[in-house]
């Protein structure tokens, strides 16, 4: 039951906010923070309940439309509430001032509410109209600043489309074939499934999904849509949004097939699984090294979000007890990070009049401090440097993948750490380090409401990191639930017989060696502060503000890797386009909107029908 | 005796890493011709810059920044075998190491970015370039050893060699051992890959604002980088040691080779460096994979 009234409350709270939008600004952004809140309380009292509840029956075609909730969906819907209110309480000082606020909390609200609905959908059609409902209003958010962002929310909009068509062709199948469309009771019926069947619903849903969370080749609105949304809505789709793929995909192959049928489907080099091993390889690789390139903020952060999904994708395919548990933390550590990332860059945006280009920023750490901390975390989720949360995922992850003895998937999967180091690096060093340039002396740090979301992610990440026992207890239930095995991590440690690590020793090591450090530092005379600009220069002078040395950061990996990196999909869809336009323009010149053209085809078709006729007789 | 390791190991780790500073600029001079200072020249050379009158700091980012190098240095210290002496090895294996050894680097280049200095920004930058071109070749063959030895831990990869001279990776798996000898230089920073701290053209570069005692823990800092690196080059290839004493003899045997490669060679341009170590080393390890990977069937 507490589901239902957590839907509602979500889709009403969000009418209810824009209607209290037209009463006073002031009521709506109160209303819009209680209502996130009010969800998130709500759907963590949900932990560890089981439980369906049907709310609607479609006479005609006879099948029940129903919600429920199990240890995934209660993992997922954490995650989106948690995400959802941080953004929600930044959008308030972010977005002041800006037009049709009533629409943008509207429609922000209606997407968490959707993504709630996802998660906790019972059947698969209710599945399908929350995904719908999702994928439109993130359009609208999308397009909301108009403008290049109209062009990125129709490509995505475009792209979303063919994944949907995918999803519903395997619905309507699935329905053909067994007359349900109830999860639990399709995963029983799917069990005498053929291995050819099973393989045309896992791709038709995998293609569905795989366009959400943007796996290549289906990745290329994803650039786009993210760095033309606002900022706080970036933080939404980058964090949670685009991984309804990954929680689409988990639901398909653990919840409705299961490990035993993915056995069937091939065997060795050419199963499903190995494949898909591999489309995450090269999904982490190539995006995380285009990301190296980029040199708008935004851009960087949201090429990273396709390059991260790849590191879930191979922990759930490659379907280990590790990996699995791995991917979904994962999902998890990832999800905080770049939100966290996405507000950073959004509360830089917002001091220095929307300014992204990393070639124009330098030396602001010193301006907001709470911000560069914060970037300082986000950046290390990323990257994974022990003590946060993505070092555990990622290291289940490359653990599984070694010892299960496939080095080439390890590989990809470190590399693409290092890529990550470097360009998440330079976010940090172009916007926070180096010269302060002489327009932003005066910068602020940002207001309250913008710092404690950015307080509690960077919180979260280090929590997670130094205790991923908390998650991975979660994470263990879901793997109890889906019946694979589950992952039995204690609060801090690993297992044994799972390999040696204990963050709290790790922790204290550092703890220790850094408390070494700082004995020796304070034993020393003090030392005196100067100003930044106050260096040495090898005798000769460096003039402030003349020119940025932190432009082109990395040309020298340019030369080398520049011409393996580019977005040859986006490419050939563009291609793809042009072409098909050149085709329907030529289809256009038959029907020209005559009528009398087409009172002549008709004569046409009559005579050739009658020359026919007689020429048969 | 475990828990003494925790404290013994950094210990020596310090005496070590000093006395490789004082050895290498004897050997060096001694290639060159010259005499050469004395082999304690580093210790007062490190006590007099933490004695210094004046000490210059650009803020908190620099002042934390350096201490976050010198202890992940120290932390990482405590994840690497020495002959018996586990230390902390149950608690973190080699991808724990691998990680962890992102830290001082991570500091370093924070405390390099805390001042307006163009050459220390150009430091970081090569610095991370460099970081990429090695890592290639270093993964590659680390994993080598992973799947040969079926295990992460790096205290089973090192008891592993130990029953004979044979065992040793460096007979098992000779070409990832060639590959990550070739890159050594470059992950210790020493010539041909000095381009990081490349004093006549970026001067220092990262260490281009630290004086007083921000250079003197800058320098012990790279002095235990320079142990770490061989001490896990020693637990990979070379067998680790028995005692304390045969490991610290193989670390040294390994100093000494990558400084006469120092002694004599210029400097590459960072492209260059780039593309040799993605190269050579990159293939010779990648072929010790797919050998490493075929020979554990």
């Amino acid at each position: 039951m507490l589901v239902a009234v957590i839907l509602s409350t979500a889709f009403l709270g969000a009418l209810a906010v824009y209607f209290a939008g037209k009463l006073s600004p002031r009521v709506r952004n109160v209303l819009a923070v209680l209502v996130a809140l009010t969800v998130a309380i709500l759907t963590a009292f949900l932990y560890g309940h089981k439980a369906q509840v049907d709310y609607y029956t479609i006479g005609f075609l006879d099948v029940t439309l129903s919600l429920r909730t199990n240890p995934l969906a209660w993992f997922f819907a954490m995650a989106i509430t948690g995400i959802g209110l941080c953004s929600i309480i930044f959008s308030l000082e972010y977005m002041k001032g800006k037009e049709r606020l009533d629409f943008y909390y509207f429609a922000m609200l209606l997407v968490n509410a959707s993504m709630l609905g996802i998660v906790f959908s019972g059947d698969l059609i209710s599945l399908y109209i929350f995904w719908e409902v999702m994928s439109w209003s993130t359009y609208l958010v999308i397009s909301y600043k108009g403008g290049k962002a109209a062009a990125a929310g129709l490509k995505y909009m475009i792209m979303s489309v063919v994944g949907s068509c995918a999803m519903l062709l395997a619905i309507v199948s699935l329905y053909a074939h067994y007359e349900t469309i109830d999860i639990s009771r399709l995963s029983t019926a799917m069990q005498s499934a053929s291995a050819g069947y099973a393989l045309f619903i896992l791709l038709m849903c995998a293609i569905g999904f795989g366009v959400k969370n943007a796996i290549m080749p289906l990745h290329t609105w994803l650039p786009d849509a993210h760095s033309e949304a606002v900022s706080p809505f970036s933080a939404v789709l980058s964090g949670i949004l685009v991984r309804m793929g990954v929680f689409g995909l988990l639901l398909i192959m653990y919840g409705v097939l299961t490990p035993r049928m993915l056995d069937k489907l091939g065997a060795g080099m050419l199963s499903f699984s190995y494949i898909l091993c591999w489309v995450a390889a090269i999904t982490i690789i190539i995006p995380t090294f285009t990301a190296l390139l980029q040199d708008d903020s935004k851009r960087l952060v949201a090429w990273h979000t396709v390059g991260q999904g790849g590191y879930m994708i191979m922990g759930i395919a490659f379907g280990t007890t590790l990996g699995i548990a791995g991917g979904i933390f994962h999902v998890l550590n990832y999800g905080i990070s770049v939100t966290l990332l996405f507000l950073v860059v959004g509360a830089v945006e917002h001091r220095t009049r929307g300014q992204r280009d990393l070639n124009q920023l330098g030396g602001l750490a010193k301006r907001m401090p709470l911000t560069f901390f914060a970037a300082l975390c986000g950046i290390c989720g990323f990257i994974g440097v022990p003590l946060t949360g993505s070092f555990v995922s990622k290291w289940l992850i490359y653990k599984t993948l070694i010892v299960e003895g496939y080095p080439f998937l390890a590989f990809a999967a470190l590399i693409g750490t290092w890529g990550t180091i470097l360009s998440v690096y330079k976010l940090l060093h172009n916007i926070f380090l180096g010269q302060l340039p002489e327009k932003y002396k005066d910068v602020k740090e940002v207001p309250f409401s913008m710092q404690l979301p950015m307080i509690v992610l960077s919180f979260a990440i280090l929590l997670f990191g130094i205790l991923p026992g908390i998650p991975l207890k979660a994470i263990g239930r879901i793997q109890s639930s889906l019946g694979l095995e589950p992952l039995q991590a204690s609060l801090f440690a690993m297992p044994p017989e799972v390999g040696e690590l204990n963050m709290v020793n790790i922790l204290a090591a550092v703890a220790a060696g850094c408390a070494v450090a700082y004995l020796i530092f304070r034993l020393c005379r003090k030392s005196r502060r100067v100003p930044q600009s106050d260096t040495y220069a090898a005798g000769s002078y460096a003039p402030a503000d003349k020119y940025q040395y932190s432009a082109n950061f990395y040309e020298r990996v340019y030369q080398v890797i520049e011409p393996y990196v580019r977005d040859r999909v986006d490419a050939f869809y563009y291609w793809v386009v042009e072409k098909s336009e050149g085709l329907f323009d030529g289809i256009r010149k038959v029907y020209t909107g005559n009528l009398n053209t087409y009172a002549l085809y008709i004569i046409l078709f009559l005579g050739l029908l009658a020359v026919l006729k007689l020429a048969l007789r | 005796m475990q828990f003494l390791s925790v404290i013994v190991l950094p210990l020596l780790a310090f005496m070590v890493a000093v006395l490789f500073l004082g050895l290498s600029r004897k050997i060096t001079a001694r290639i060159q011709r010259r005499y050469g200072p004395p082999l304690y020249q580093p210790v007062i050379d490190v006590v007099k810059l933490f004695t210094q009158e004046e000490n210059i700091s650009h803020g908190p980012v620099f002042d934390l920044g350096v201490m976050l190098a010198l202890g992940g240095s120290v932390a990482i210290v405590l994840f690497i075998p020495v002959g018996g002496m586990l230390g902390l090895s149950s608690s973190g294996d080699l991808l724990v190491v691998i990680y962890l050894m992102l830290l001082p680097p991570l500091g370093m280049a924070l405390a390099a970015g805390a001042s307006a200095n163009p050459n220390a920004s150009i430091g970081v930058s090569r610095k991370l370039i460099l970081a990429l071109a090695y890592e290639v070749p270093f993964l590659l063959a680390i994993l080598a050893v992973m799947i040969y030895g079926k295990t992460t831990s790096l205290m089973e990869a090192t008891q592993s060699q130990q029953s004979s001279v044979l065992a040793w990776g460096l007979f098992r798996l000779p070409l990832s051992a060639l590959a990550t000898f070739l890159i050594l230089p470059a992950m210790i920073g020493m010539r041909p890959f000095d381009m990081v701290t490349a004093p006549q053209e970026i001067a220092s570069g990262p260490l281009v604002e630290f004086g007083g005692k921000y250079l003197a823990i800058a320098s012990l800092q790279s002095a235990l980088h320079l142990y770490i690196v061989i001490a896990l080059f020693v637990n990979l290839f070379l067998g680790g040691g028995a005692n304390a004493g045969t490991f610290l003899a193989k670390v040294l045997v390994v100093f000494v080779a990558v400084l006469l490669i120092n002694a004599v060679y210029p400097r590459f341009r960072m492209d260059q460096g780039l593309r040799f170590c993605w190269k050579w080393p990159g293939l010779l390890a990648l072929v010790g994979l797919i050998i490493a990977m075929v020979s554990r069937g």
